[in-house]
């Protein structure tokens, strides 16, 4: 068992006790919860698996390197952005998709825009977006949140290297 | 069991697999195709106990933090108070964006300024306290503790900068949703 396994596990635990104490059958809700959760997504990790099973075999990494490697500079910090607006599905899908992507050579500041991107831009969400806040809304988040993932990307670099 | 119900995410990632596993076949034949799938089982199977942690993780943040919670919270919320009391609350409520856009559409209807909107939507994103076991999980203790520290200070500042900046459009916004 790796070190973040054990600290997830340990989180886990601490919420159960804590959800559990709280009275209210709480500790048997979340547990629930997070099972249903798996079963309903199964189907999506297992072929974000299979993803990430060919982006190892396919071993991309020139492709990688060269498009979102450490010295792609500000190519690499705006293709993840790109990537990161248009990637599909919830963190248990894209994340191990971004690991892959990590392992096959990206550089840390392409790999901290997409990961902003996803989180910030990601285009799906503008369709549960619209008809709660408007269009006016959505257009002044984009135009504020657009310049964040690459600048974090650079800050990133700049600072723990690449 | 209940019938799998196809969704567009899933078929999605899955044309994408094929088009992946078809290269791999070019390249080195069945023999790659195989080892493709292979070795993403492995590494599926790899991470069950990580997937299960974090999974269990979610589900109790999301029981342990209700929607009504958040609502009353932030209902008519405003000003500088406002907007980290929604960075607060967006950091902390689970799920996708089925449920957060529709709490931020009861705020905007309740009275909740632009600002304090663009506050929790932010924090959302780049907070969320139920996906951070995910990219824990994932991406490992560095790469997650550098994106959540350079991403601190966004959420608050971009409230802020959107009431300066925008505040006054909050009553066209209402009036366009309602």
């Amino acid at each position: 068992m790796n070190q973040a396994t054990l600290i997830l596990v340990v989180l886990a635990l601490v919420l159960l006790i804590y959800a559990w104490r709280r009275g209210g059958g709480s500790h048997r809700r979340g547990v629930s919860m997070g099972w249903h959760t798996l079963k309903r997504t199964s189907p999506l990790l297992l072929v974000a698996f299979i993803i990430v099973g060919y982006v190892n075999v396919l071993a991309p990494q020139d492709l990688v390197s060269s498009w979102i490697g450490p010295g792609s500079g500000w190519q690499g910090l705006l293709v993840g952005t790109g990537a990161g607006m248009l990637l599909p599905g919830g963190p248990y899908v894209v994340f191990p998709l971004i690991a892959a992507l990590y392992q096959a050579g990206a550089g840390l500041g392409p790999t901290l825009a997409i990961i902003t991107s996803w989180s910030a831009l990601a285009l799906l969400t503008v369709s549960f977006e619209l008809p709660f806040l408007g269009w006016r809304f959505t257009a002044i988040r984009l135009g504020i949140c657009l310049i964040i993932p690459p600048l974090v990307g650079l800050v990133g670099t700049l600072l723990f290297g690449g | 069991m209940r019938k799998w119900k196809p969704d567009w995410t899933t078929l999605t990632l899955a044309g994408v697999a094929l088009v992946l596993a078809f290269v791999a076949w070019g390249q080195g034949g069945l023999k790659k195709v195989l080892d493709g799938l292979a070795g993403g089982g492995q590494t599926l199977l790899s991470v069950v106990p990580l997937l299960l942690a974090a999974f269990l993780l979610a589900g109790l943040v999301q029981a342990l933090v209700s929607r009504e919670v958040v609502e009353q919270w932030l209902g008519s919320s405003s000003g500088w108070r406002g907007i980290l009391l929604a960075c607060l609350g967006g950091a902390l409520i689970p799920g996708g964006p089925y449920v957060y856009y529709p709490i931020a559409g009861v705020m905007l209807q309740s009275g909740a300024g632009l600002g304090v909107l663009m506050a929790f939507v932010t924090a959302k994103n780049l907070w969320s306290v139920s996906r951070l076991p995910y990219e824990f999980a994932f991406l490992g203790t560095h790469l997650t503790l550098i994106r959540y520290g350079l991403t601190l200070v966004i959420p608050p500042l971009a409230g802020l900068l959107t009431e300066a900046l925008f505040g006054g459009a909050i009553s066209r916004i209402r009036e366009a949703v309602r």
